[in-house]
C-alpha cells in the first residue's frame, strides 16, 4: 500500500475558471444544500404565506441552539472525535445560568463569561481524557455525558431553580437594531463565519483537518496532534455552554432533560453537512445545511398538524435516506 | 490472528475465549467482593424480597447487553434496544385486541424486535455507519411505539402478566430465561463458525471480507440478534413494571453499553468474552440496589455508571497495552485505500 493507490486530492485540479470552481464543490455539499431547498419548497408549498422571509428567519432563529451545538460537534467530528456531552453540558449551562441569574446583584456580563467558563472546562476535561488515553471517543464522552447529567440531577435535586433575566429573553425574541435578523441568529452566523475562517484560513485550523484524515501522518509532520485534540473538545464544551445560554434564552426555565436531544441530532446535522464520522471532512458550510434542513423538515412535519409519533417515523426515515445518499456518493467517490 | 499460529489442535475452548476469561478474573473477583460486602453490611440486602428484586432488575440488563455484547462483538454498536425494549411493553398490553390475543403476543413482540434488528444490519450492510443507522432506527421504533400505545402507562393484561411475573421460589421466570440466553450466546460465540465469524469480522472487517467469510450474513444476524434479546428485555421489563411504556427502555440504551464495557469487550471488535457480562451486569446491579436500600439519593447511580466507565476504560486500557492491537493496523490500511465498501465502525 503506497501513497499512488489513494486517489488524488481534489485541491489538485486546475483552479481557474468558474466551471471548476463549481466542480470542486463537493458532492455532500450540493446534496446537503439540495435536502434544504426541497424542505425549504415544502415548506412554502405546505403553507398560504409559506415564503414570508420573516418566517423563514424565525424559523432558522429558533434553530439557533442547534445551529451552536452543531458548530461545536463539526470540529470535533472533523478531528476524528465525537463529543456526546454536548447535550448534559447544555443543560449544565442552562441551569447555571438560572441560579447565577436568581443570585442578588447578578447581571448578564458576569453570567455568561462564568457559564461560558464552566463549559470550556468541562471540555477540557473531555479533552485531556480523549487525548491522552487510548479511550475511543464515543465512549469517553459517554461516560462524561452520563457523570455530567447525574451532578446537574444531584445539584438541582432534580427539580432546577432560578430565574432566566428579561434582557435573556430579548436575545431570543428581539429583532437587533431594527432588522428583521434576531440576536440569536446573528450570534449564530458570526459563531459559524469564525470558526469557519479559522478552520479554513489558518494553518493551526487547517490541522483539525489533516488529525482527523490521518493523526499519525500528521504527528510525523510535525503537527501537535495532541493539542489540537485538546483545543477541539475544549472548544466544543465552549460552544455548548453557549448555545445552553441561547436554549433557555428560548425556553424560559432550566431543565434537566431539554439538551438531551441535542448530542445526537448535532451529529446528525454535522453528517448531513458532509462531516464524516471517521474525520477529515466536513466543514461550516455544510453544517449550516444540515442545520436549515433539519429546522425546515421540523417544521414542515409540525405545519401539516401531523402527530409527534409519526413526527419521529418520519425524521427517522429522512435521516436513514440522507445516510444512505451520503454513503452511496462518497463509496463512488472513494471508488474513483 | 495469534491462535492460528500457536496450535492447529482443538482445544475445548478457543485462545480467544481462554484469553477473554482470564481478562475477566478480577471482574468476576470484583463482583463476588460486592456481593459479600454488601450482604455483610446491609441486613435487608439479605431477605428474599431483596434478591428477588435484584434477579428481576438484573434480567433486562443481562439480555440487552447480550445482544448489544454480540454487535459490539462484531465491530457495530445498536443505540435502538431500548426504543425496542419499549415496543415489546407496548405490544404486550396491546395484546387483547390483536387477533392472536396472549398466545400470540410474545411471538409477536420477537418477531417485531427481529425485523428492527434486520432492518439495522441491511442499513449497515448499505454504507451506513452503524451509530446513525441504529440512531435513526430507534427515532422510527420509538414513533410506532408511541403511535400503537394508546395511553401512556397502559396494564399488562392480567393472563400474560401471571406467566410473565412466574417466580420459582426467589428466582424470577427471566433471571433463568436471561441466563440461559448469556450462556448459549456466550457458547455459540466461541464455539460455531457462526459466532467465529462475528469475531473475525469485529477483529478486522478486511481481512475476514478477503477470507471469504459472510460478512454481511453476520451483520444480519448480529443485529436480528441484538434486536430479539431486546424485546426479551423488554419483555422482563414488563414483567417487573406491569405496565405498558414507549420511553421505558431509553436508559437501557447507556446501561447496555457500559455493562459491555465494564465486561472488557473491546469496542473496536472482535476481542471479549459475552459471558464477562453476567458480572459486570451483577456489580452495575447490587451497587444500584444498595444505593435504593440505604435510601441514597438515585442520582449517585447514574453518576456511579459515568466513573465506572471510565474506569473501566482505563483500566483496559493500561491491560491491553501487551496485545497486538488491530485497529492500528486497520486504520493504516484505511488510510492508504479508502475505497471501502462500508464506513468505518464508530468508535
Amino acid at each position: 500500500m503506497t501513497a499512488l493507490d489513494s486517489p488524488p486530492l481534489r485541491t489538485d485540479r486546475p483552479r481557474s475558471g468558474f466551471g471548476s470552481a463549481l466542480g470542486r464543490i463537493p458532492t455532500s455539499l450540493w446534496v446537503a444544500y439540495g435536502l434544504t431547498f426541497a424542505c425549504l419548497i415544502l415548506l412554502g408549498v405546505s403553507t398560504s404565506d409559506g415564503f414570508n422571509p420573516d418566517r423563514l428567519l424565525r424559523i432558522l432563529s429558533n434553530a439557533a441552539p442547534l445551529g451552536v451545538v452543531a458548530i461545536a460537534q463539526t470540529i470535533v467530528i472533523i478531528n476524528r472525535g465525537l463529543d456526546l456531552s454536548v447535550g448534559p453540558v447544555m443543560n449544565s449551562a442552562a441551569i447555571l445560568t438560572a441560579v447565577l441569574s436568581a443570585a442578588p446583584g447578578a447581571s448578564l456580563a458576569t453570567t455568561v463569561p462564568l457559564v461560558v467558563l464552566m463549559g470550556a472546562a468541562i471540555g477540557l476535561v473531555n479533552g485531556v481524557l480523549l487525548a491522552f488515553t487510548r479511550i475511543p471517543p464515543l465512549l469517553g464522552t459517554l461516560a462524561t455525558a452520563t457523570i455530567i447529567g447525574g451532578v446537574n440531577a444531584l445539584v438541582t435535586r432534580g427539580q432546577p431553580r432560578g430565574i432566566v433575566p428579561d434582557e435573556l429573553r430579548v436575545l431570543a425574541d428581539g429583532r437587533l437594531f431594527g432588522t428583521p435578523f434576531s440576536a440569536s441568529l446573528v450570534i449564530w452566523v458570526v459563531l459559524l463565519v469564525i470558526v469557519g475562517l479559522i478552520l479554513t484560513g489558518t494553518v493551526a485550523g487547517r490541522r483539525f483537518k489533516a488529525v482527523g484524515a490521518n493523526p499519525r501522518a500528521s504527528w510525523l509532520s510535525g503537527v501537535p496532534v495532541r493539542r489540537h485534540t485538546l483545543v477541539a473538545y475544549t472548544a466544543s464544551g465552549t460552544l455548548a455552554a453557549m448555545a445552553g445560554i441561547l436554549l433557555i434564552a428560548y425556553s424560559g426555565s432550566p431543565s434537566l432533560t431539554a439538551g438531551d436531544s441535542y448530542a445526537l441530532n448535532s451529529v446528525v446535522a454535522a453528517v448531513i453537512g458532509g462531516a464524516a464520522l471517521a474525520g477529515g471532512t466536513g466543514g461550516m458550510v455544510g453544517t449550516f445545511a444540515g442545520v436549515a434542513a433539519l429546522a425546515f423538515l421540523t417544521t414542515v412535519l409540525n405545519s401539516f398538524n401531523i402527530p409527534s409519533p409519526v413526527q419521529f417515523i418520519v425524521n427517522g426515515g429522512v435521516l436513514i435516506g440522507m445516510l444512505l445518499i451520503n454513503g452511496r456518493l462518497s463509496a463512488r467517490r472513494g471508488a474513483r | 490472528m495469534s491462535s492460528a499460529t500457536r496450535a492447529f489442535r482443538p482445544q475445548a475452548l478457543s485462545t480467544t475465549s481462554l484469553r477473554a476469561l482470564s481478562r475477566a478474573k478480577f471482574l468476576w473477583i470484583l463482583a463476588l467482593a460486592v456481593i459479600v460486602v454488601a450482604s455483610i453490611a446491609l441486613p435487608a440486602f439479605r431477605s428474599t424480597v431483596s434478591v428477588n428484586s435484584l434477579l428481576a432488575s438484573l434480567a433486562p440488563i443481562v439480555l440487552i447487553a447480550v445482544g448489544q455484547g454480540i454487535v459490539v462483538m462484531w465491530g457495530g454498536i445498536d443505540l435502538s434496544v431500548g426504543a425496542i425494549a419499549g415496543l415489546a411493553t407496548v405490544v404486550l398490553s396491546l395484546s387483547p385486541v390483536l387477533p392472536g390475543g396472549a398466545a400470540l403476543a410474545v411471538p409477536l413482540v420477537l418477531v417485531a424486535g427481529l425485523v428492527v434488528g434486520l432492518a439495522n444490519g441491511a442499513g449497515v450492510i448499505a454504507g451506513i455507519n452503524p451509530l446513525l443507522m441504529t440512531f435513526a432506527a430507534s427515532g422510527v421504533v420509538q414513533g410506532f411505539a408511541l403511535l400503537l400505545q394508546s395511553t401512556p402507562g397502559a396494564g399488562i393484561p392480567l393472563p400474560l402478566l401471571t406467566v410473565l411475573g412466574t417466580s420459582l421460589g426467589a428466582v424470577p421466570l427471566f433471571a433463568l430465561i436471561a441466563l440461559v440466553v448469556l450462556v448459549a450466546a456466550w457458547a455459540w460465540m466461541g464455539q460455531s463458525r457462526a459466532g467465529r465469524y462475528v469475531q473475525a469480522v469485529g477483529y478486522d472487517q478486511r481481512i475476514a471480507t478477503r477470507l471469504g467469510f459472510p460478512v454481511r450474513r453476520s451483520a444480519l444476524l448480529v443485529y436480528g440478534l441484538s434486536g430479539v434479546f431486546a424485546s426479551l428485555g423488554g419483555m422482563a421489563i414488563a414483567s417487573r413494571t406491569y405496565t405498558a411504556d414507549a420511553l421505558v427502555g431509553a436508559s437501557s440504551v447507556i446501561d447496555s453499553i457500559a455493562t459491555v464495557l465494564v465486561a472488557g469487550i473491546v469496542i473496536t471488535g472482535g476481542i471479549g468474552s459475552l459471558l464477562s457480562i453476567l458480572p459486570a451486569a451483577v456489580i452495575i446491579a447490587v451497587v444500584g440496589q444498595v444505593i435504593t436500600l440505604t435510601g441514597t439519593d438515585t442520582y449517585y447511580q447514574t453518576i456511579f455508571k459515568g466513573v465506572l466507565l471510565i474506569a473501566a476504560m482505563g483500566v483496559y486500557g493500561l491491560a491491553d497495552r501487551g496485545l497486538k492491537i488491530p485497529w492500528r493496523l486497520r486504520q493504516k490500511d484505511k488510510d492508504a485505500s479508502p475505497a471501502h465498501t462500508r464506513s468505518e465502525p464508530a468508535r
